[in-house]
């Protein structure tokens, strides 16, 4: 059957619990094609890939390779058969080298001893058959995270793939990387591999995808060719409605200033100046943008306004009251609430379940306790409102935060931090990691609370979500504002700011 | 010079210190051996200052160690002294001591590096001794009272892979349970099959190696006539290094300890590796209980193990799970119990003291002051479920 798809799932259902995760799926992948399978966190895209590497069994269906019905009951099967996968978090050892990595499971022998020589010389000759530069003596831990993907892709080809799957290879990658990464697929499509490229990003979809199938809830919506889709057309399939990808704002009426710095200055956890006199405003009723590229201090700003960091310099004002030298509770008292930049470190307990998650800021409050004693029943009705508020899908109060997908997580961060009724909102990259539904929401509630008259510090790395939400713009450049413009400026005029240019002709 | 070497001259000195008051150069001026402490000290702190900050300390300890002890010996009797200190005699008893700890500590190193906590290696090792006795006695023959000592250990470690591995259960709660466990299971056997009497006197053992090296001065009074089990202990390390270390089994078994998803991900079996591990990490450890009940004192008595299994296990820390470093280890508990034993002619409450050694530095290991001591990275930690 020289005509067969390389891989084609009829009718793919896996249930956990009352939960369908893939409902009757089809997927069909043909020889040498580069296949995106695109969702919103927790469409179901990961949970069907898992089924095909053997992690999870199906309910209903069938798998077919090259036409032949199979299954898959292991990943050690599912690498028999030619099955090879790039997870979004590596599999890797860290304390390995690469050669180690990459040959673990099927080991050159020589006697009973392992063959490392071996091992090192077959990582070179595909290393070098296929482009992907690894140094095999490495140590998995001290090498960067766009070579730890090169070592998985080479550990499938290592195991033989014909067919390639990949969760999300861009999330860890930068912009140069990603492309480094494409060149690869296109080289290895070229050769005959089949590649299955999972993504929330519409762009890199239409830039490396030739068909995509979109899944919705679990369900498969369609199945398109790349050619003549727009972003706009695949972010309806996913969301199932328009998306707006611009924001609508309303004109604004500002208002007192909520939030002043005067000269803050503060250091890095190394105790080098990461901070240095920083004056800003945030009024109400506007979002101010603050612009950056990454490690330029924003953590560092964004703690010490917050008093999880002391300045070493300066005064911060929230809503009227000095908390230059508040703690995080007095700050959060006086009217400042947090959308942490890492919702895993800082926004949530993991290992808490939403409904405690959601009284962690105003526990202490009559709405969730009294006399010093928590009120269950008090918790697990006031989360059942905000959840259905909002729309946190996959979880009642009970649910363990850590269970949710990345967009859910961020969805309880925002609906703890805004019930609270602040006066001063700090989004810290509030929609890292998320797809376009959940970017969209986010988007809407920062604009409804700037229009409902409060302050919104924006900072993100994501220079088009600055530009489409702020009224104005700073930009910070190793620690410093270096540059206040208006969001309609162009993307080089930012570029250069951020990039410590243009600082002479403002010194002059 | 750099830091680096100062910091070990310091460590030598402080150890120098001692040495230089103990036979056979028996210095008898307290003022040596204090300004050899002082200038190991002195080196020490110049290397914290210079940046090696763990060798250092341990420059600076060791020079304590050494002026307290150089000092004492100063002040004893030359007669008590070369009484205590006979080195052949020391070399020999701390490969002795350090038999059952060697055994523990490969052991524990198998199902640690697998990625299971085995504080159960004490109770292994107690069902060894018990087995290894009863298998000898009943079969008459000491190599398969060893046999039947590997299999009972193994069966303790499949029960440890069984609620660990398979039910999830908290390691350290399962290990202590099967140290208890293996007190009772023992104690009741003992009771039941030996009653008041104890093992019989004619209870086989696990014959010494002779070896006709009579001649040489010191290597001829420490591996002259050492027990079969003692050279068995002394192959386990070096076989288990290269099993780790340089076969592919070893590769796959320290990678379901450090990424077992990885380890799942290559299309291993992760479940089946930690129960092979566990239960090898029982047998080895049985090994070392068999040497103290066959090997070493040639009866059972109840608990006799004595909380080896423990200090195996520290041994292990101590050795940042690596058999050299492991080995090493023991040796120097071994040393220190090989020293109490000897110790009681100047104090019977100082030489008691001297048990604690292993703790002590052990918690100094897991401080970190002497070279961090990181465990893999999964241990402890059970399989992800789907």
């Amino acid at each position: 059957m020289a005509d067969a798809p390389a891989l084609e799932l009829r009718g793919i259902t896996k249930r956990f619990g009352t939960l369908v995760a893939n409902n009757a799926v089809d997927f069909e992948l043909r020889r040498g094609e580069i296949h995106a399978l695109l969702g919103e966190n927790g469409a179901g895209k990961s949970t069907l890939m898992n089924v095909l590497y053997g992690l999870h069994q199906p309910d209903e269906g069938q798998i077919l390779l090259d036409g032949q019905p199979v299954t898959i009951d292991s990943p050690r099967r599912a690498i028999g058969l030619g099955i090879g996968m790039v997870h979004q978090h590596f599999m890797l050892v860290p304390v390995m080298t690469v050669a180690e990595n990459l040959v673990l499971g099927a080991e050159p022998r020589s006697g009973p001893l392992l063959d490392y020589k071996t091992a090192t010389r077959r990582v070179r000759e595909l290393s070098s058959e296929y482009g992907l530069a690894v140094d095999p003596d490495a140590k998995v831990e001290d090498i960067g995270v766009g070579t730890q993907q090169r070592v998985e892709i080479l550990r499938a080809l290592f195991r033989g793939a014909k067919v390639l799957v990949l969760d999300e290879p861009t999330a860890v990658l930068t912009a140069q990387e990603a492309q480094d990464l494409f060149k690869v697929l296109r080289t290895l499509t070229a050769a005959g591999t089949s590649v299955v490229f999972i993504s929330h990003k519409l762009n890199e979809v239409l830039d490396i995808a030739d068909r995509v199938t979109v899944l919705r809830r679990g369900e498969k919506v369609d199945t398109v060719s790349t050619e003549g889709a727009t972003e706009r057309s695949l972010a309806g399939l996913m969301v199932g409605r328009d998306v707006l990808l611009r924001v609508e704002k309303t004109e604004q009426k500002l208002g007192e200033p909520l939030l002043e710095l005067e000269g803050v200055s503060a250091v890095d956890d190394r105790g080098l100046p990461a901070v240095n006199d920083v004056t800003l405003r945030v009024r109400a009723g506007e979002i101010v943008g603050l612009a950056g590229v990454d490690a330029n201090g924003q953590s560092e700003l964004i703690e010490t306004i917050m008093g999880l960091r002391a300045p070493t310099a300066g005064t911060i004002t929230a809503a009227g009251v000095d908390v230059t030298h508040a703690g995080p509770r007095e700050t959060l008292n006086a009217g400042v609430s947090h959308i942490a930049e890492d919702r895993h470190r800082r926004g949530l307990v993991l290992e808490f379940d939403l409904a405690e998650n959601l009284c962690l800021r105003e526990y202490k409050t009559p709405a969730f306790s009294s006399r010093g004693f928590l009120s269950p029943s008090k918790m697990v009705a006031r989360a059942r409102t905000l959840l259905k508020e909002f729309d946190v899908r996959g979880g009642d109060p009970e649910t363990r935060a850590g269970s949710l997908s990345g967009g859910n997580q961020q969805k309880v961060v925002i609906a703890r931090e805004l019930t609270a009724d602040p006066k001063v909102i700090i989004a810290a990259q509030p929609t890292r990691g998320l797809d376009v539904g959940a970017i969209e929401f986010v988007h809407r509630r920062l604009v409804e609370e700037r229009d409902a008259g409060k302050g919104v510090l924006l900072v993100s790395l994501e220079l088009e979500e600055i530009r489409s939400l702020s009224d104005r713009v700073l930009v910070i450049y190793e620690g410093r504002i270096v540059a206040e413009l208006p969001p309609e400026s162009s993307e080089e005029d930012f570029g250069v700011y951020m990039t410590g240019g243009g600082r002479d002709e403002r010194a002059a | 010079m750099t830091a680096k070497r100062i910091g070990w001259g310091a460590v030598v000195l402080g150890f120098l210190a001692f040495f230089v008051a103990v036979p056979p150069l028996t210095v008898r001026s307290p003022i040596v051996v204090i300004v050899i402490a002082v200038a190991a000290m002195a080196a020490g702190s110049y290397a914290i200052t210079a940046g090696e900050k763990r060798l250092g300390w341990g420059g600076i300890i060791a020079g304590m160690i050494g002026l307290v002890g150089g000092y004492a010996a100063t002040q004893s009797g030359v007669a008590n002294l070369e009484r205590v200190v006979v080195w052949g005699a020391l070399g020999a008893a701390t490969l002795r001591y350090a038999t059952p700890l060697i055994f523990g500590a490969v052991g524990g190193l198998f199902s640690e590096r697998a990625g299971v906590i085995n504080i159960g290696l004490e109770g292994m090792m107690l069902m060894g001794a018990f087995f290894g006795a009863w298998g000898a006695d009943v079969t008459s023959s000491w190599l398969l009272g060893i046999v039947i000592a590997i299999a009972a250990g193994a069966v303790f470690g499949a029960i440890h892979a069984l609620f660990a591995v398979s039910f999830r259960a908290d390691q350290i709660v399962s290990g202590t349970a099967l140290n208890l466990l293996a007190v009772g299971v023992t104690g009741y056997l003992f009771v039941e099959v030996y009653g008041d009497l104890g093992t019989p006197d004619d209870l086989p053992s696990v014959p010494n190696v002779s070896l006709p090296i009579d001649w040489l001065p010191l290597l001829g009074d420490i591996f002259g006539d050492l027990n079969l089990l003692v050279w068995l202990a002394l192959a386990a390390v070096l076989m288990t290094w290269v099993f780790m270390f340089r076969t592919s089994w070893g590769l796959r078994l320290r990678s379901a300890g450090e990424n077992p998803l990885a380890a799942e991900t290559a299309g291993l079996n992760v479940v089946r590796t930690r129960y092979l591990a566990v239960m090898a990490s029982g047998g080895l450890a049985a090994m070392g209980g068999a040497f103290l009940s066959i090997g070493f004192l040639h009866t059972f008595t109840q608990n006799m193990t004595a909380g080896r299994g423990f200090i195996a296990l520290a041994a292990l820390i101590f050795g940042r799970w690596r058999p050299g470093l492991a080995l090493a280890a023991t040796l120097l508990f071994g040393f220190g119990s090989a020293l109490a034993q000897r110790l009681p002619v100047f104090s019977p409450s100082g030489a008691v003291l001297f048990q604690a050694l292993p703790y002590v530095l052990t918690l100094i290991a897991v401080t970190g002051l002497i070279g961090r001591s990181i465990p893999p990275l999964a241990l402890g930690r059970p399989l992800p479920r789907n």
